[in-house]
């Protein structure tokens, strides 16, 4: 995989600097601005906008009011859908990035370790053997789910010697995805009607959601964020490829534990939210690494505030088109984040990794 | 620009809405202590024909004994004294409470998902004929008959069913009553027993009579039948509805807003719930959320007959005279004791 830069060894070996970065694209304080202006207007745009065309003043009065109807509507339905949309939309862009980085492939979303797959198994075994429904409950056999998929690729990857390549890893979760997926599909299909929790939770919408449970997600997100800064400098290094970045010191256990870390708990809270959302996780750095260049101290910030801007746009844009229903924002995704990502490919010079 | 939305999800969901069948309770107690061997009755010796719902002739050299069915119209013949050889469900249908009256255990089953027919268990069970349902694809009661019938994946796997024994279909759609004489005649050609039926249809008009009468002791409850989930409310339109449309012809009175437009159901979303919150009594299909599901909604946390305590869980029932009955008796006491609250 090309660099856009070429590495600058620093002298000697051992734990030295990394290798300079690549450039940024564009001024890096435009880009900041750019993004905190286009956080705060599709925040703005997710209370004002919905299926209900309520007026501008209507929505202040019932932010301002939540005990009337209005009030309801903005408090119920907008607000928690904004909330979830920005974290869940955050997490997925940030554990998008460090998958990229990881994997070294421009392909990989958060999907390829297993970890929704795992979330998604482990929720349908809770509500199937223990009958469990409570958001919570569901929040935390997500995120059981997600950590054990992502041991498991883990430990296989590791067992054929397969950590200094990223394909093996990849390998191994699209194996267990698979593996996952089947025995969720078997338990889905021998007992779909006690499966309603189930069935409303993998939906993957931000609509009828609430914001019970949100702490323990945030902070689950919270050290998932941490470990993704802590992997910032091995994920530059990585760049380069495994043997240089060995070279130059980069202990890659340490590194690819970090970096799963990060990308297991940063998916484990968005699923657990909101149910398994794909595109984001996949678009979001590739929009992010056009307006920041590829270095990853501002390609990780940039993913998960374009991941953010992208989930909510997306779901606004579904609120809008349905009438008075709504169009559900993983089929406006499907359809917008694939034509972005056309778009994005066709002109060319996918941003190197 | 509703289309996305009601290809996407509302269409699988109405179609499990439509789809499945039965209440729990439906059924039971007309058949359950009649013979149940596959040609009891009247079996008539000599050639046999049957025009089914989409104009198909059915010819066969004898009346048909070994019939395998989908579970839904299973269930409806099973009410009439006829014991399918095999069925294929949507669900599992061994444990699937709707056949906890009928005993099941020389019946093959042949899939317990949608689409999902195991054809060489299928062979094996030799049946004369398959019975499943067709749904019209608009209001008019359009039949693709170029597409695959209800409960097969596709139409290639239906041609390897008609390989095996022809496939005749009942029209789930339209006016109620004519589902239930399709369904009824249907199971009479089969060998269903006339005095029985007979007798159902009498339970039938009994029960029709007493809802008719609850409707009138008890003006101005408005009933919504609807699914609900994560996306928003869906309301059945009472006319594209074969059950609403038979109940409302007894004076049930269903929540109508909009009688035309889109087919089927009204969507929507739950920030547009308020305008839909206008029954007295809720009727929540059985898949989606229920009261307790609801009131986690803010925006539906004031609906009257929530707020009254008078959301039911439903489920439609099997389109024959005894399980029709029943249904509408479960309707006629909710109603009696409906508090009138919009």
């Amino acid at each position: 995989m090309p660099v856009t830069s070429p590495p600058r060894p620093a002298p000697g070996a051992g734990v030295a600097e990394p290798p300079r970065p690549g450039r940024p694209r564009r001024g890096g304080r435009r880009a900041t601005l750019a993004l905190t202006c286009a956080v705060l207007l599709v925040t703005a745009a997710s209370l004002a906008l919905g299926s209900n065309h309520l007026g501008l003043g209507q929505v202040v009065t019932g932010l301002l009011h939540p005990a009337e109807d209005t009030g309801a509507i903005v408090w119920g339905s907008r607000v928690p859908r904004t909330v979830l949309g920005l974290l869940v939309g955050a997490c997925l862009g940030l554990a998008g990035a460090v998958m990229q980085g990881q994997t070294r492939n421009p392909l990989a979303d958060p999907g390829i370790f297993g970890v929704s797959a795992g979330a998604s198994l482990a929720v349908v075994v809770g509500v199937y053997v223990a009958d469990l429904t409570s958001v919570l409950a569901l929040l935390w056999l997500a995120f059981t789910g997600a950590v054990l998929a992502t041991l498991l690729v883990f430990g296989v990857a590791a067992l054929g010697k397969g950590l200094a390549s990223p394909v093996p890893l990849a390998l191994a979760g699209t194996a267990v995805t698979a593996l996952l997926g089947a025995l969720t599909s078997f338990l889905v299909l021998t007992d779909e009607s006690t499966l309603a929790a189930y069935r409303v939770w993998v939906v993957g919408s931000l609509s009828g959601r609430t914001l019970e449970g949100i702490w323990p997600a945030v902070a689950i997100a919270c050290v998932g964020a941490a470990l993704a800064a802590a992997n910032t400098r091995s994920l530059d290094t990585l760049a380069l490829g495994t043997e240089l970045a060995q070279g130059l010191g980069e202990s890659l256990l340490r590194a690819r534990l970090v970096g799963l870390g990060a990308i297991t708990l940063l998916t484990a809270a968005g699923v657990a939210l909101t149910g398994p959302i794909g595109f984001v996780g996949l678009t979001a750095p590739h929009l992010a690494r056009r307006l920041v260049g590829s270095g990853h101290a501002r390609l990780l910030p940039a993913s998960a505030a374009v991941g953010a801007v992208v989930l909510l746009a997306c779901d606004v844009v579904g609120r809008l088109i349905g009438g008075q229903s709504e169009v559900s924002v993983g089929v406006v995704l499907s359809v917008l984040g694939g034509v972005v990502f056309v778009a994005i490919v066709r002109r060319g010079r996918m941003a190197a990794l | 620009m509703t289309a996305p939305t009601f290809t996407r999800r509302a269409l699988p969901a109405l179609v499990a809405l439509a789809l499945s069948a039965p209440a729990l309770t439906a059924c039971g107690a007309m058949s359950s202590g009649e013979t149940s061997s596959a040609a009891s009755g009247s079996a008539a010796s000599g050639p046999w024909s049957y025009t089914d719902d989409t104009g198909t002739t059915i010819d066969l050299d004898a009346q048909p004994t070994r019939v395998v069915a989908f579970a839904d119209q299973a269930l409806a013949l099973l009410s009439y004294g006829i014991t399918p050889v095999a069925i294929f469900g949507r669900t599992q249908v061994k444990t699937d409470p709707r056949f906890a009256d009928y005993d099941l255990s020389g019946v093959e089953i042949l899939g317990n998902t949608y689409g999902e027919i195991d054809l060489e268990k299928l062979a094996a069970a030799a049946p004369d004929i398959v019975v499943t349902g067709i749904y019209p694809s608009d209001r008019k009661g359009t039949l693709d008959t170029d597409g695959p019938y209800y409960g097969f994946s596709g139409v290639s796997q239906q041609k390897q069913v008609e390989k095996i024994a022809p496939v005749a279909a009942i029209e789930i759609g339209g006016k109620g009553i004519d589902v239930v004489e399709s369904t009824t005649s249907l199971a009479l050609a089969l060998g269903a027993d006339e005095d029985e039926v007979a007798e159902d249809k009498k339970s039938f008009e009994a029960a029709a009579a007493d809802l008719r009468s609850a409707t009138e002791a008890n003006p101005g409850i408005e009933v919504t039948m609807m699914y609900a989930d994560a996306d928003g409310v869906y309301v059945v339109k009472t006319a594209d509805e074969p059950e609403s449309q038979l109940y409302s012809t007894y004076g049930v009175d269903y929540t109508d807003l909009h009688p035309k437009g889109a087919y089927y159901w009204d969507i929507y979303s739950w920030e547009n719930a308020a305008e839909m919150m206008t029954g007295d009594v809720i009727l929540a299909n059985v898949e989606g959320y229920q009261a307790d599901d609801l009131a986690d909604q803010p925006t539906f946390a004031d609906d009257p007959a929530l707020v009254a305590g008078q959301v039911y869980s439903w489920n439609g029932a099997a389109m024959d005279y005894a399980s029709q009955a029943t249904q509408m008796t479960t309707l006629a006491k909710i109603i009696s004791e409906a508090k009138d609250v919009v």
